[in-house]
């Protein structure tokens, strides 16, 4: 393994930087990440989130090496093996902190959805708990979905895999909504993925989507009136009613989470943060394992009603509907990359046009070129009208290392 | 502000009342108002008027109103009230919002990811929920059934005045009862070991206690029901591996009551005709 010079893949800025470093963990290749922020005057090299990130990777692994520069532009980072929560390596009571500090923008879905497609090839469970002053359990205006969206979307799209979803967890154990200026919460997340496999099985998504039967949803508003629920259910309902019947959306209060006030005359002191409101809305199709989702919340600054943020996620649902395929933009990565490190056989998914078209999956596409995958195989669906593109993804067999037998 | 605000509208007020006191002042109402008399008077003793005449009157009717407002001093004010009464209807159908059902709510909000296909069970007995009684199924019915038996047969425990639920003290209550209709020799309610001074004490408050209610209610006229003897012996009585068939065996002898005699002996006859054979089946037996 050691090397005395390990081949580094190089990339630059810090686009998709969690899936490079989830790849390169699955994958075992050493890289080399420069010019992160480096124009930028004021936030030059990592950002708080991406620190917070790699401290979990290097938690949730054994062996790996991270070496980041001075301004923070330069980062090289040598993956070790993936333990996940084990007694004595970082994990205490089954269970790894990650602690994030109050500066982070990003929902605490940015962590978790990389984390989950690491966590099926550890060799033990995977615990983490997700505490601190910086954890936002909403969807937040940086793009993140909310944690519902990852537990009531993103989860279910492991069972596929041969994934036991029975065996996966995501405790929430305090909402929060992002803090004044977008920053930080209080929020306490727990992520239990007990299910690990050898090899995910190969998937075939090639058929058609199906008709949206019924959309679940949560409606939650942390330490602002109840009443927000009910009137963002309301008027989703409003524009969803005639399209689908069967529409039942949870209302979800909290109280606003207590934190440190960090105030230096008094250290004991507690304020409350994190106060908001938002949406999240998932459409179940009549195929098995298609889901849509739509997350918005109401900006940190407010100023925006809880009809405005319900009517809102209602089209932003009927946009995600109208993309098509049998995965939308946020399960994509997650889909493809479990699709790629299966077996070496041939799965099918169906995208949406708008859905491959993304800078997102086409950057996904070539990272995992980069990593060693195979190319993908794209063509249009000739057995219905739509305007869908089926990708063909071959698996490389890497699968875990860390299950593997002789 | 807020005082001044508070002054107007009582004034505002106010002026509405003057308004309607002039109304009912005014000549051209009074007058209208003994047309109708006189009309209504017209029409009882002869045949009603032309119904054109009515719907000539009503026009009228409605400008004086209107007159009166104008005339009076604070037709300003009174103005100013008619623009801002404004009738906002906040419609909010919170009722409309048709909420999960308790099972499914716990699942979807549970930490686990939803399963795809959530099944929802058929029958739910709870009060809260909605039971679906248009369900006839057999499985339904039997359970219809079951809680129907179960309340006649239980319902007396809810007459009493300390706790007319069935729970807490009650539901041990009914669950004896459920267990000596399946057969129960024992109640769990009965402790089955005590001092036996402490037993006797409690049979002997529970005597003295019968006696007084049947002593009152005899003292009231009240009939009650049967006093309950004590459960006489009947059948034969189960003699342990060994022991004699007939009699008591002790002190190492076989001691005989006279009615084990009468009963070996079998029935007396008198002396009559049939005297030999009876005595001949009667010795017969002696002899076994």
């Amino acid at each position: 393994m050691a090397a005395p010079h390990p081949e580094y893949l190089r990339f630059t800025t810090h686009r998709s930087l969690t899936h490079r470093l989830v790849l390169s963990t699955l994958t075992g290749r050493p890289v080399h990440i420069s010019q992160i922020r480096s124009s930028s005057p004021t936030q030059t090299g990592l950002a708080p989130h991406e620190i917070s990130f790699l401290r979990l990777l290097e938690s949730i692994t054994n062996g790996s090496s991270i070496q980041i520069s001075y301004t923070g532009t330069t980062l090289t980072y040598s993956p070790g093996l993936i333990t996940g929560s084990v007694e004595g390596l970082g994990a205490s009571g089954g269970v790894v902190k990650c602690i994030l500090p109050e500066t982070i923008r990003r929902g605490v879905s940015w962590f978790l959805i990389p984390l989950c497609i690491l966590a099926p090839f550890s060799k033990a469970p995977v615990n983490v708990r997700f505490e601190g002053d910086g954890v936002i359990t909403s969807a937040t205006e940086t793009g993140d979905i909310s944690v519902d969206s990852v537990r009531t979307a993103i989860l279910p799209l492991y069972e596929k895999f041969g994934i036991l979803s029975s065996k996966l967890e995501l405790r929430v154990l305090q909402r929060s909504c992002a803090g004044p200026g977008g920053k930080g919460g209080g929020g306490i997340v727990e992520l239990r993925f007990g299910s690990q496999v050898r090899l995910p099985k190969t998937v075939h998504m090639n058929r058609s989507p199906g008709r949206v039967r019924r959309i679940r949803g949560v409606a939650y508003s942390t330490g602002v009136s109840a009443s927000n629920n009910a009137r963002m259910i309301h008027t989703a309902r409003g524009i969803l009613n005639p399209l689908v019947n069967d529409i039942h959306v949870a209302a979800q209060y909290d109280q606003a989470p207590l934190v440190s006030s960090r105030d230096k005359s008094d250290p004991g002191a507690k304020k409350r943060t994190g106060i908001g409101f938002g949406l999240c809305l998932v459409a179940e199709s009549s195929v098995d394992g298609v889901l849509y989702s739509a997350d918005v919340v109401a900006p940190s600054s407010g100023g925006v009603t809880p009809e405005d943020i319900g009517k809102q996620c209602a089209y932003q649902l009927l946009e995600i509907i109208s993309q098509g395929g049998c995965v939308t933009r946020v399960g994509a990565a997650t889909v493809l990359t479990l699709m790629a490190m299966g077996s070496e056989d041939v799965g099918r998914l169906r995208l949406g046009r708008d859905v491959i078209g993304t800078e997102d999956v086409v950057g996904l596409g070539r990272d995992l070129k980069m990593f060693g995958a195979s190319n993908w195989g794209l063509r249009d669906v000739d057995e219905d009208d739509s305007t869908d593109i089926i990708v063909s993804v071959k698996g490389t067999g890497v699968g875990n290392i860390g299950k593997k037998i002789a | 502000m807020a005082p001044t605000l508070g002054k107007r509208k009582r004034r505002t007020a106010e002026a509405t009342e003057d308004n309607r006191e002039d109304d009912g002042e005014g000549s051209a109402s009074l007058e209208l108002d003994a047309q109708e008399i006189f009309r209504r008077h017209f029409e009882a003793q002869f045949k009603p008027l032309p119904v054109v005449q009515k719907t000539v009157k009503e026009p009228e009717e409605a400008p004086p109103e209107d007159e009166s407002e104008e005339d009076s001093e604070w037709d300003g004010i009174s103005e100013e009230e008619e623009t801002t009464v404004q009738v906002v209807e906040h419609v909010d159908a919170h009722s409309q919002i048709a909420a999960m059902s308790k099972e499914e709510l716990k699942v979807f909000m549970s930490s686990k990811p939803p399963t795809a296909h959530a099944k929802q069970p058929l029958i739910r007995n709870k009060a809260g929920t909605a039971t679906e009684d248009d369900d006839a199924s057999e499985a339904a019915n039997l359970k219809k059934d079951l809680a129907l038996q179960r309340l006649l047969a239980e319902s007396h425990l809810l007459d009493s005045a300390t706790n007319p639920t069935l729970s807490g003290n009650n539901r041990h209550k009914a669950t004896d009862l459920r267990l000596q209709a399946l057969g129960s020799k024992i109640s769990i309610l009965k402790q089955e070991k005590m001092p036996m001074s402490h037993r006797k004490g409690i049979i002997a408050k529970q005597n003295e206690r019968e006696e007084k209610r049947r002593k009152e209610a005899k003292e009231n006229g009240i009939i009650l029901e049967k006093a309950k003897s004590a459960k006489k012996f009947e059948g034969k009585r189960d003699r342990g591996v060994g022991a004699p068939a007939v009699g008591r065996f002790s002190g190492g002898t076989l001691k005989l009551s006279k009615k084990d005699i009468m009963e070996i002996e079998g029935p007396r006859r008198s002396a009559s005709g049939r005297g030999g054979r009876g005595g001949g089946r009667g010795r017969g037996k002696r002899g076994r």
